[in-house]
Protein backbone atom coordinates (compact mmCIF):
# COMPACT_ATOMS: atom_id res chain seq x y z
CA UNK A 1 0.00 0.00 0.00
CA UNK A 2 3.19 2.28 0.84
CA UNK A 3 5.97 2.02 -0.08
CA UNK A 4 9.29 4.47 0.05
CA UNK A 5 12.57 3.58 -1.53
CA UNK A 6 15.88 5.01 0.23
CA UNK A 7 14.13 8.60 0.40
CA UNK A 8 15.72 11.49 0.98
CA UNK A 9 14.70 15.49 1.84
CA UNK A 10 16.46 18.01 2.07
CA UNK A 11 15.30 21.38 3.18
CA UNK A 12 15.96 24.68 1.99
CA UNK A 13 19.09 25.89 4.22
CA UNK A 14 20.50 22.17 4.30
CA UNK A 15 18.34 20.41 7.05
CA UNK A 16 18.17 17.03 6.42
CA UNK A 17 14.81 15.95 7.75
CA UNK A 18 14.61 12.15 6.03
CA UNK A 19 18.13 10.36 5.17
CA UNK A 20 17.24 7.17 3.38
CA UNK A 21 14.21 5.99 4.32
CA UNK A 22 13.27 2.70 2.73
CA UNK A 23 9.58 1.66 4.59
CA UNK A 24 7.17 -1.10 3.31
CA UNK A 25 3.40 -0.88 4.53
CA UNK A 26 0.45 -3.44 3.61
CA UNK A 27 -2.65 -2.96 3.15
CA UNK A 28 -4.59 -2.77 6.42
CA UNK A 29 -1.69 -2.72 8.61
CA UNK A 30 -1.67 0.03 11.79
CA UNK A 31 1.80 1.68 11.75
CA UNK A 32 3.13 4.19 14.47
CA UNK A 33 5.95 5.99 13.62
CA UNK A 34 7.94 7.77 16.55
CA UNK A 35 10.91 9.26 17.51
CA UNK A 36 11.77 12.75 19.04
CA UNK A 37 10.97 16.15 17.12
CA UNK A 38 12.18 16.99 14.44
CA UNK A 39 13.27 13.31 13.49
CA UNK A 40 11.61 13.73 10.32
CA UNK A 41 8.18 12.09 11.21
CA UNK A 42 5.88 14.70 9.92
CA UNK A 43 8.07 15.05 6.90
CA UNK A 44 7.60 11.01 6.15
CA UNK A 45 3.58 11.77 6.25
CA UNK A 46 3.86 14.85 4.27
CA UNK A 47 5.21 12.56 1.58
CA UNK A 48 2.31 10.61 1.37
CA UNK A 49 -0.15 13.18 0.12
CA UNK A 50 2.78 15.02 -1.93
CA UNK A 51 1.99 17.98 0.31
CA UNK A 52 6.38 17.56 0.25
CA UNK A 53 8.68 16.10 -2.65
CA UNK A 54 11.35 14.28 -1.92
CA UNK A 55 14.76 15.19 -3.18
CA UNK A 56 15.82 11.36 -3.48
CA UNK A 57 14.69 8.27 -3.65
CA UNK A 58 11.24 7.24 -4.89
CA UNK A 59 7.61 7.21 -2.79
CA UNK A 60 5.06 4.82 -3.97
CA UNK A 61 1.34 5.45 -2.30
CA UNK A 62 -1.76 2.71 -3.60
CA UNK A 63 0.39 1.80 -6.28
CA UNK A 64 1.31 4.90 -7.71
CA UNK A 65 4.65 6.66 -8.15
CA UNK A 66 4.43 9.48 -6.80
CA UNK A 67 7.38 11.13 -8.15
CA UNK A 68 5.80 10.46 -11.80
CA UNK A 69 2.66 11.93 -10.55
CA UNK A 70 1.16 14.92 -12.41
CA UNK A 71 -0.02 18.19 -10.94
CA UNK A 72 -3.39 17.42 -12.08
CA UNK A 73 -3.51 13.67 -10.62
CA UNK A 74 -2.77 14.89 -7.12
CA UNK A 75 -6.02 15.86 -5.61
CA UNK A 76 -7.38 12.19 -6.77
CA UNK A 77 -4.64 10.74 -4.80
CA UNK A 78 -5.23 12.81 -1.81
CA UNK A 79 -9.04 11.16 -2.19
CA UNK A 80 -7.34 7.63 -1.25
CA UNK A 81 -5.85 9.39 1.57
CA UNK A 82 -7.70 10.77 4.65
CA UNK A 83 -5.70 13.08 6.96
CA UNK A 84 -6.25 13.96 10.55
CA UNK A 85 -4.39 16.83 11.96
CA UNK A 86 -3.10 17.62 15.92
CA UNK A 87 -4.71 20.97 15.22
CA UNK A 88 -7.87 19.14 13.31
CA UNK A 89 -7.81 22.10 10.65
CA UNK A 90 -11.64 22.02 10.49
CA UNK A 91 -13.27 25.17 9.31
CA UNK A 92 -14.82 27.26 12.33
CA UNK A 93 -17.17 28.92 9.79
CA UNK A 94 -19.10 25.57 8.75
CA UNK A 95 -20.77 23.59 10.95
CA UNK A 96 -19.98 19.69 12.31
CA UNK A 97 -22.13 18.54 9.09
CA UNK A 98 -20.88 21.01 6.55
CA UNK A 99 -17.55 20.18 7.78
CA UNK A 100 -17.65 16.80 6.85
CA UNK A 101 -20.20 16.92 4.06
CA UNK A 102 -17.52 19.18 2.65
CA UNK A 103 -14.99 16.72 2.01
CA UNK A 104 -17.50 14.68 0.02
CA UNK A 105 -18.89 18.16 -2.29
CA UNK A 106 -15.44 18.83 -3.02
CA UNK A 107 -15.02 15.24 -4.67
CA UNK A 108 -18.35 15.61 -6.78
CA UNK A 109 -20.29 13.57 -4.91
CA UNK A 110 -24.26 13.77 -5.01
CA UNK A 111 -26.51 15.66 -2.38
CA UNK A 112 -28.32 12.76 -1.75
CA UNK A 113 -25.21 10.51 -0.63
CA UNK A 114 -24.04 13.27 1.44
CA UNK A 115 -27.07 13.82 3.10
CA UNK A 116 -27.01 10.08 4.36
CA UNK A 117 -22.82 9.33 4.79
CA UNK A 118 -22.35 12.13 6.46
CA UNK A 119 -25.01 11.66 9.56
CA UNK A 120 -24.02 7.99 9.08
CA UNK A 121 -20.20 8.69 9.94
CA UNK A 122 -21.07 11.32 12.48
CA UNK A 123 -23.41 8.99 14.35
CA UNK A 124 -20.15 6.31 14.07
CA UNK A 125 -17.57 8.72 15.66
CA UNK A 126 -20.52 9.31 18.23
CA UNK A 127 -20.93 12.96 17.44
CA UNK A 128 -24.88 12.29 16.14
CA UNK A 129 -26.57 14.68 18.02
CA UNK A 130 -24.65 17.65 17.33
CA UNK A 131 -24.37 17.74 13.49
CA UNK A 132 -25.22 21.64 13.67
CA UNK A 133 -23.25 22.70 16.06
CA UNK A 134 -19.65 24.75 15.36
CA UNK A 135 -16.36 23.60 15.95
CA UNK A 136 -15.51 26.19 18.75
CA UNK A 137 -18.52 25.09 20.60
CA UNK A 138 -16.88 21.26 20.79
CA UNK A 139 -14.30 19.76 23.21
CA UNK A 140 -11.26 19.15 21.80
CA UNK A 141 -11.73 15.52 21.77
CA UNK A 142 -15.04 15.95 20.14
CA UNK A 143 -12.91 17.95 17.31
CA UNK A 144 -10.75 15.66 16.55
CA UNK A 145 -13.75 12.93 15.98
CA UNK A 146 -15.06 15.28 13.16
CA UNK A 147 -11.79 15.37 12.08
CA UNK A 148 -11.78 11.99 11.97
CA UNK A 149 -14.93 11.84 10.43
CA UNK A 150 -14.56 14.05 7.23
CA UNK A 151 -10.88 12.30 6.77
CA UNK A 152 -12.79 8.73 6.79
CA UNK A 153 -16.01 9.75 4.86
CA UNK A 154 -15.42 8.77 1.36
CA UNK A 155 -13.69 5.57 2.61
CA UNK A 156 -10.13 6.24 1.96
CA UNK A 157 -7.92 3.46 1.35
CA UNK A 158 -5.33 5.00 3.25
CA UNK A 159 -5.69 7.26 7.37
CA UNK A 160 -2.73 9.58 7.67
CA UNK A 161 -2.67 10.58 10.83
CA UNK A 162 -0.47 13.30 12.79
CA UNK A 163 -0.50 13.57 16.47
CA UNK A 164 -4.02 13.13 16.73
CA UNK A 165 -3.73 13.11 20.04
CA UNK A 166 -1.05 15.62 21.07
CA UNK A 167 -3.46 18.29 22.17
CA UNK A 168 -5.96 15.95 23.81
CA UNK A 169 -5.92 14.39 27.63
CA UNK A 170 -5.49 10.29 28.03
CA UNK A 171 -8.90 9.74 28.64
CA UNK A 172 -9.86 11.78 25.58
CA UNK A 173 -7.00 9.76 23.69
CA UNK A 174 -8.37 6.36 24.43
CA UNK A 175 -11.38 7.52 22.77
CA UNK A 176 -9.66 8.39 20.03
CA UNK A 177 -7.56 5.46 19.57
CA UNK A 178 -10.22 3.30 19.86
CA UNK A 179 -11.94 5.00 16.90
CA UNK A 180 -8.71 4.46 14.88
CA UNK A 181 -8.81 0.91 15.51
CA UNK A 182 -12.31 0.51 14.53
CA UNK A 183 -11.28 2.19 10.95
CA UNK A 184 -8.39 0.00 10.70
CA UNK A 185 -10.45 -2.98 11.34
CA UNK A 186 -12.90 -2.03 8.27
CA UNK A 187 -9.84 -2.88 5.97
CA UNK A 188 -8.43 1.19 6.20
CA UNK A 189 -4.90 1.35 6.30
CA UNK A 190 -3.11 3.58 9.24
CA UNK A 191 -0.40 5.83 9.62
CA UNK A 192 0.27 7.60 12.85
CA UNK A 193 3.06 10.11 14.03
CA UNK A 194 3.08 10.03 17.74
CA UNK A 195 4.68 11.29 21.03
CA UNK A 196 2.27 9.34 23.29
CA UNK A 197 4.27 6.33 24.72
CA UNK A 198 1.05 5.05 26.80
CA UNK A 199 -0.53 4.80 23.60
CA UNK A 200 2.00 3.15 21.35
CA UNK A 201 2.32 0.64 24.69
CA UNK A 202 -1.34 0.19 25.11
CA UNK A 203 -1.98 -0.89 21.37
CA UNK A 204 0.95 -3.30 20.58
CA UNK A 205 1.04 -2.63 16.84
CA UNK A 206 4.00 -2.34 14.46
CA UNK A 207 6.31 0.70 15.55
CA UNK A 208 8.77 2.55 12.80
CA UNK A 209 10.95 4.72 15.08
CA UNK A 210 12.93 7.38 13.22
CA UNK A 211 15.63 9.50 14.33
CA UNK A 212 18.15 12.01 12.60
CA UNK A 213 16.35 10.93 9.18
CA UNK A 214 16.76 7.49 9.31
CA UNK A 215 15.27 4.44 10.45
CA UNK A 216 16.66 2.94 13.61
CA UNK A 217 13.74 0.64 14.14
CA UNK A 218 11.25 -1.40 12.81
CA UNK A 219 9.13 -3.51 15.26
CA UNK A 220 6.03 -5.78 14.13
CA UNK A 221 4.30 -5.39 18.12
CA UNK A 222 6.53 -2.71 19.38
CA UNK A 223 6.35 -0.53 22.26
CA UNK A 224 7.23 3.10 22.05
CA UNK A 225 10.55 2.97 23.62
CA UNK A 226 13.02 -0.06 23.66
CA UNK A 227 12.85 -2.29 26.73
CA UNK A 228 10.58 1.15 27.99
CA UNK B 1 -5.77 -0.78 -9.11
CA UNK B 2 -8.00 -0.05 -6.63
CA UNK B 3 -7.47 2.99 -5.86
CA UNK B 4 -7.50 3.65 -10.01
CA UNK B 5 -10.82 1.58 -10.16
CA UNK B 6 -12.43 3.87 -7.39
CA UNK B 7 -11.43 6.87 -9.52
CA UNK B 8 -12.84 6.13 -12.59
CA UNK B 9 -16.00 5.58 -11.07
CA UNK B 10 -16.13 8.86 -9.92
CA UNK B 11 -14.86 10.69 -13.06
CA UNK B 12 -16.92 8.23 -15.22
CA UNK B 13 -19.86 9.47 -14.01
CA UNK B 14 -19.84 12.92 -15.10
CA UNK B 15 -23.01 13.45 -16.60
CA UNK B 16 -25.69 16.29 -16.85
CA UNK B 17 -26.66 15.58 -13.30
CA UNK B 18 -23.28 16.16 -12.24
CA UNK B 19 -22.64 19.20 -13.85
CA UNK B 20 -25.76 20.75 -12.37
CA UNK B 21 -24.83 19.78 -9.14
CA UNK B 22 -21.32 21.11 -9.46
CA UNK B 23 -23.14 24.20 -10.58
CA UNK B 24 -25.57 24.14 -7.67
CA UNK B 25 -22.45 23.65 -5.20
CA UNK B 26 -20.56 26.81 -6.78
CA UNK B 27 -23.58 28.92 -6.43
CA UNK B 28 -24.60 28.28 -2.91
CA UNK B 29 -21.13 27.74 -1.73
CA UNK B 30 -20.73 31.73 -3.59
CA UNK B 31 -23.76 33.12 -1.44
CA UNK B 32 -22.93 31.20 1.58
CA UNK B 33 -19.30 32.89 1.82
CA UNK B 34 -20.46 35.92 0.91
CA UNK B 35 -22.47 36.22 3.47
CA UNK B 36 -20.16 34.12 6.01
CA UNK B 37 -17.39 36.62 5.32
CA UNK B 38 -19.99 39.90 5.19
CA UNK B 39 -17.21 42.20 6.60
CA UNK B 40 -14.73 41.25 3.66
CA UNK B 41 -17.89 41.38 0.94
CA UNK B 42 -18.30 44.73 2.38
CA UNK B 43 -14.55 45.69 2.25
CA UNK B 44 -14.00 44.34 -1.16
CA UNK B 45 -17.00 46.60 -2.35
CA UNK B 46 -16.62 49.54 -1.11
CA UNK B 47 -13.16 49.46 -2.49
CA UNK B 48 -14.22 49.04 -5.61
CA UNK B 49 -17.25 51.04 -5.61
CA UNK B 50 -14.65 53.95 -4.95
CA UNK B 51 -12.11 53.35 -7.18
CA UNK B 52 -14.58 52.79 -10.01
CA UNK B 53 -16.09 56.09 -8.86
CA UNK B 54 -12.99 57.58 -9.45
CA UNK B 55 -12.63 56.38 -12.79
CA UNK B 56 -16.07 57.10 -13.56
CA UNK B 57 -15.83 60.77 -12.59
CA UNK B 58 -12.79 61.31 -15.03
CA UNK B 59 -14.91 59.35 -17.64
CA UNK B 60 -17.41 62.10 -17.14
CA UNK B 61 -15.03 64.68 -17.25
CA UNK B 62 -13.68 63.57 -20.42
CA UNK B 63 -17.28 63.83 -21.92
CA UNK B 64 -17.47 67.53 -20.53
CA UNK B 65 -14.23 68.12 -22.31
CA UNK B 66 -15.81 66.58 -25.56
CA UNK B 67 -18.86 68.45 -25.38
CA UNK B 68 -16.86 71.85 -24.78
CA UNK B 69 -14.35 70.77 -28.31
CA UNK B 70 -17.82 70.17 -29.78
CA UNK B 71 -19.61 73.42 -28.94
CA UNK B 72 -16.62 75.27 -29.81
CA UNK B 73 -15.83 73.53 -33.06
CA UNK B 74 -19.55 73.70 -34.19
CA UNK B 75 -18.72 77.88 -34.41
CA UNK B 76 -15.73 77.49 -36.24
CA UNK B 77 -16.39 78.53 -39.65
CA UNK B 78 -14.49 79.69 -42.90
CA UNK B 79 -15.64 83.04 -44.57
CA UNK B 80 -14.29 83.01 -48.47
CA UNK B 81 -14.42 86.65 -49.34
CA UNK B 82 -15.25 87.06 -53.36
CA UNK B 83 -13.71 89.53 -55.64
CA UNK B 84 -16.77 92.39 -56.90
CA UNK B 85 -15.30 91.15 -60.15
CA UNK B 86 -16.31 87.62 -59.60
CA UNK B 87 -19.04 86.43 -62.25
CA UNK B 88 -22.19 84.45 -61.34
CA UNK B 89 -20.55 81.35 -63.01
CA UNK B 90 -17.14 81.78 -60.70
CA UNK B 91 -18.93 82.08 -57.69
CA UNK B 92 -21.19 79.07 -58.51
CA UNK B 93 -18.43 76.86 -59.29
CA UNK B 94 -16.69 77.72 -56.33
CA UNK B 95 -19.55 76.86 -54.51
CA UNK B 96 -19.71 73.56 -55.94
CA UNK B 97 -15.96 72.79 -55.55
CA UNK B 98 -15.98 73.55 -51.72
CA UNK B 99 -19.76 71.77 -51.19
CA UNK B 100 -17.67 68.80 -52.57
CA UNK B 101 -15.29 68.42 -50.41
CA UNK B 102 -15.37 65.57 -47.70
CA UNK B 103 -14.20 67.81 -44.88
CA UNK B 104 -16.77 70.39 -45.54
CA UNK B 105 -20.49 69.92 -43.74
CA UNK B 106 -22.36 72.81 -45.31
CA UNK B 107 -21.73 76.29 -47.82
CA UNK B 108 -23.57 79.40 -47.58
CA UNK B 109 -23.93 82.36 -49.96
CA UNK B 110 -23.89 85.20 -48.36
CA UNK B 111 -24.86 88.12 -50.64
CA UNK B 112 -23.79 92.16 -50.31
CA UNK B 113 -27.04 92.94 -49.11
CA UNK B 114 -27.49 89.98 -46.50
CA UNK B 115 -23.53 91.47 -45.25
CA UNK B 116 -24.84 94.60 -44.79
CA UNK B 117 -27.74 93.47 -42.91
CA UNK B 118 -26.08 91.05 -40.60
CA UNK B 119 -23.63 94.30 -40.18
CA UNK B 120 -26.46 96.69 -39.31
CA UNK B 121 -28.36 93.87 -36.79
CA UNK B 122 -24.37 93.58 -34.90
CA UNK B 123 -24.00 97.13 -34.47
CA UNK B 124 -28.10 98.00 -33.92
CA UNK B 125 -27.21 100.29 -31.31
CA UNK B 126 -24.65 102.37 -33.16
CA UNK B 127 -25.97 103.18 -36.29
CA UNK B 128 -23.39 105.77 -36.98
CA UNK B 129 -21.35 102.65 -38.33
CA UNK B 130 -23.20 101.39 -41.23
CA UNK B 131 -25.31 104.94 -41.98
CA UNK B 132 -22.70 106.31 -43.60
CA UNK B 133 -21.63 103.11 -45.79
CA UNK B 134 -22.83 102.55 -49.26
CA UNK B 135 -25.11 99.33 -49.14
CA UNK B 136 -22.36 97.62 -51.39
CA UNK B 137 -19.57 98.00 -49.45
CA UNK B 138 -19.19 94.90 -47.85
CA UNK B 139 -18.31 92.13 -49.70
CA UNK B 140 -20.21 88.89 -50.83
CA UNK B 141 -19.16 86.04 -49.26
CA UNK B 142 -19.49 81.89 -49.16
CA UNK B 143 -19.78 80.80 -45.33
CA UNK B 144 -18.11 76.85 -44.65
CA UNK B 145 -19.02 75.10 -42.12
CA UNK B 146 -16.63 71.86 -41.32
CA UNK B 147 -17.03 68.53 -40.04
CA UNK B 148 -14.09 68.78 -37.84
CA UNK B 149 -12.22 72.34 -37.22
CA UNK B 150 -9.07 70.29 -37.28
CA UNK B 151 -9.05 70.48 -41.39
CA UNK B 152 -9.95 74.48 -41.07
CA UNK B 153 -6.25 75.56 -42.26
CA UNK B 154 -6.09 72.94 -44.82
CA UNK B 155 -9.56 73.30 -46.55
CA UNK B 156 -8.53 77.16 -46.04
CA UNK B 157 -5.40 76.74 -48.30
CA UNK B 158 -7.13 74.79 -51.34
CA UNK B 159 -9.28 77.72 -51.84
CA UNK B 160 -7.08 80.42 -51.50
CA UNK B 161 -5.99 81.77 -54.69
CA UNK B 162 -9.04 79.91 -56.68
CA UNK B 163 -10.82 82.43 -59.32
CA UNK B 164 -13.43 85.20 -57.43
CA UNK B 165 -11.82 85.05 -54.30
CA UNK B 166 -10.46 87.90 -52.72
CA UNK B 167 -9.09 86.63 -48.61
CA UNK B 168 -9.87 83.90 -46.98
CA UNK B 169 -10.19 84.03 -43.36
CA UNK B 170 -10.95 82.08 -40.54
CA UNK B 171 -10.28 82.08 -36.62
CA UNK B 172 -6.63 81.02 -37.09
CA UNK B 173 -4.45 81.18 -34.18
CA UNK B 174 -7.45 80.94 -31.93
CA UNK B 175 -8.72 78.30 -33.52
CA UNK B 176 -5.08 76.17 -33.35
CA UNK B 177 -5.10 76.73 -29.98
CA UNK B 178 -8.28 75.60 -29.21
CA UNK B 179 -7.79 72.49 -31.04
CA UNK B 180 -4.37 72.15 -28.45
CA UNK B 181 -5.99 72.85 -25.57
CA UNK B 182 -8.64 69.99 -26.14
CA UNK B 183 -6.42 67.90 -27.46
CA UNK B 184 -4.16 68.12 -24.30
CA UNK B 185 -7.31 67.57 -22.27
CA UNK B 186 -8.28 64.42 -24.44
CA UNK B 187 -4.74 63.00 -23.59
CA UNK B 188 -5.18 64.47 -19.96
CA UNK B 189 -8.03 62.44 -19.24
CA UNK B 190 -7.37 59.70 -21.56
CA UNK B 191 -4.10 58.80 -19.46
CA UNK B 192 -6.13 59.23 -16.06
CA UNK B 193 -8.33 56.74 -17.15
CA UNK B 194 -5.73 54.45 -17.73
CA UNK B 195 -3.95 54.93 -14.85
CA UNK B 196 -7.12 55.01 -12.43
CA UNK B 197 -8.19 51.71 -14.09
CA UNK B 198 -4.88 50.26 -13.57
CA UNK B 199 -4.60 51.39 -9.72
CA UNK B 200 -8.53 50.14 -8.96
CA UNK B 201 -7.18 47.22 -10.43
CA UNK B 202 -4.79 46.68 -8.41
CA UNK B 203 -6.69 48.13 -5.34
CA UNK B 204 -9.63 45.34 -5.98
CA UNK B 205 -6.78 42.77 -6.44
CA UNK B 206 -5.19 43.41 -3.11
CA UNK B 207 -8.54 43.26 -1.22
CA UNK B 208 -9.78 39.85 -2.31
CA UNK B 209 -5.82 39.04 -1.88
CA UNK B 210 -6.61 40.48 1.85
CA UNK B 211 -9.93 37.75 1.88
CA UNK B 212 -8.61 35.81 0.66
CA UNK B 213 -5.70 35.43 2.98
CA UNK B 214 -8.26 35.57 6.03
CA UNK B 215 -9.56 31.82 4.02
CA UNK B 216 -5.84 30.28 3.43
CA UNK B 217 -6.86 27.37 6.02
CA UNK B 218 -9.85 26.65 4.24
CA UNK B 219 -8.22 26.78 0.69
CA UNK B 220 -5.56 24.03 2.69
CA UNK B 221 -8.13 21.98 3.73
CA UNK B 222 -9.86 21.85 0.24
CA UNK B 223 -6.38 20.90 -1.13
CA UNK B 224 -6.04 18.03 1.86
CA UNK B 225 -9.09 16.47 0.93
CA UNK B 226 -8.54 16.57 -2.50
CA UNK B 227 -10.33 19.47 -4.10
CA UNK B 228 -9.47 20.61 -7.58
CA UNK B 229 -7.42 23.71 -8.12
CA UNK B 230 -10.63 24.50 -10.27
CA UNK B 231 -13.40 23.69 -7.78
CA UNK B 232 -11.69 25.63 -5.18
CA UNK B 233 -10.91 28.18 -7.53
CA UNK B 234 -14.51 28.89 -9.16
CA UNK B 235 -16.28 29.94 -5.66
CA UNK B 236 -13.63 32.23 -5.09
CA UNK B 237 -13.69 34.09 -8.97
CA UNK B 238 -17.20 34.48 -8.24
CA UNK B 239 -17.58 36.30 -4.58
CA UNK B 240 -15.04 38.15 -6.10
CA UNK B 241 -17.42 38.82 -9.54
CA UNK B 242 -20.31 39.61 -7.14
CA UNK B 243 -18.30 41.74 -5.13
CA UNK B 244 -17.28 43.75 -7.66
CA UNK B 245 -20.36 43.71 -9.85
CA UNK B 246 -21.77 45.04 -6.43
CA UNK B 247 -19.35 47.77 -6.32
CA UNK B 248 -19.92 48.44 -9.71
CA UNK B 249 -23.54 48.96 -9.28
CA UNK B 250 -23.08 51.40 -6.12
CA UNK B 251 -20.27 53.35 -8.50
CA UNK B 252 -23.10 54.05 -10.85
CA UNK B 253 -25.85 55.02 -9.36
CA UNK B 254 -23.94 57.72 -7.54
CA UNK B 255 -22.53 58.70 -11.42
CA UNK B 256 -26.56 58.40 -12.29
CA UNK B 257 -27.56 60.41 -8.78
CA UNK B 258 -24.71 63.30 -9.60
CA UNK B 259 -25.88 63.74 -13.28
CA UNK B 260 -29.26 63.95 -12.85
CA UNK B 261 -29.25 66.20 -9.41
CA UNK B 262 -26.30 68.36 -10.55
CA UNK B 263 -25.25 68.63 -14.06
CA UNK B 264 -28.99 68.65 -15.54
CA UNK B 265 -29.37 71.50 -12.98
CA UNK B 266 -26.47 73.31 -13.72
CA UNK B 267 -27.45 72.75 -17.39
CA UNK B 268 -30.58 74.32 -17.02
CA UNK B 269 -29.48 76.86 -14.30
CA UNK B 270 -26.74 78.55 -16.50
CA UNK B 271 -28.07 77.96 -20.27
CA UNK B 272 -24.96 78.58 -22.34
CA UNK B 273 -23.07 75.25 -20.05
CA UNK B 274 -26.37 73.39 -20.75
CA UNK B 275 -24.78 71.51 -23.58
CA UNK B 276 -22.00 71.10 -21.63
CA UNK B 277 -23.34 69.39 -18.89
CA UNK B 278 -25.59 67.18 -20.73
CA UNK B 279 -25.37 63.68 -21.50
CA UNK B 280 -26.79 61.49 -23.82
CA UNK B 281 -28.76 58.00 -22.77
CA UNK B 282 -26.39 56.79 -24.75
CA UNK B 283 -23.18 58.08 -23.16
CA UNK B 284 -24.29 57.41 -19.99
CA UNK B 285 -25.00 53.45 -20.43
CA UNK B 286 -21.28 53.97 -22.01
CA UNK B 287 -19.65 54.79 -18.42
CA UNK B 288 -21.92 52.61 -16.80
CA UNK B 289 -21.20 49.42 -18.84
CA UNK B 290 -17.70 50.17 -18.48
CA UNK B 291 -17.63 50.35 -14.85
CA UNK B 292 -19.67 47.00 -14.57
CA UNK B 293 -17.17 45.89 -17.05
CA UNK B 294 -13.83 47.07 -15.14
CA UNK B 295 -15.63 45.79 -11.97
CA UNK B 296 -16.41 42.07 -12.88
CA UNK B 297 -12.96 41.45 -14.96
CA UNK B 298 -11.07 43.21 -12.40
CA UNK B 299 -13.03 41.04 -9.91
CA UNK B 300 -12.10 37.75 -12.00
CA UNK B 301 -8.70 38.39 -12.59
CA UNK B 302 -7.98 39.67 -9.16
CA UNK B 303 -9.16 36.85 -7.27
CA UNK B 304 -7.72 34.78 -9.83
CA UNK B 305 -4.36 35.90 -9.47
CA UNK B 306 -4.84 36.13 -5.46
CA UNK B 307 -5.32 32.89 -4.96
CA UNK B 308 -2.64 31.17 -7.42
CA UNK B 309 -0.45 31.50 -3.96
CA UNK B 310 -2.66 29.72 -1.61
CA UNK B 311 -3.29 26.84 -4.10
CA UNK B 312 0.59 25.68 -4.20
CA UNK B 313 0.53 22.92 -1.80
Amino acid sequence: MIRTVDVKKEYKGGIKALDGVSIDIEKAEFVFVVGPSGSGKSTFLKLLTKEEEPTGGEVYVAGKNLQSLPRWRVPYLRRNVGCVFQDFKLLPNKTVFENVAFALEVIGRPKVVIQRQVPQILELVGLGEKLDRFPDELSGGEQQRVSIARAFVNRPLILIADEPTGNLDPATSVGIMRLLDRINKTGTTIVMATHDHAIVDSMRRRVIELEGGHVVRDQTRGIYGVGG
Amino acid sequence: MSSATRQEVSTGSADSGALMRRIGYYVRETLTNLRRNLLMTIAAMSTVAISLLLLGGVQILGMIVNNVTLSWEAKVEISVYLLDSATQNEIKTLETDISQMDEVEDVTFVSKSQAFEEFKKLYDDQPEFYESLPRDALPASLRIKLTDAAFTEEVASRIEGAPGVDEVKFGGEIIKRLLQVNALLRTITFAMSLILMVAAAALIANTIRLAIYARRDEIGIMKLVGATNWFIRIPFMLEGVFAALLGALVAGGIVLLVNSLIFSRIGEAITFLGPVFSFSAGEMMGVLGMLGLVGAVVGLIGSGMALRRFLEV
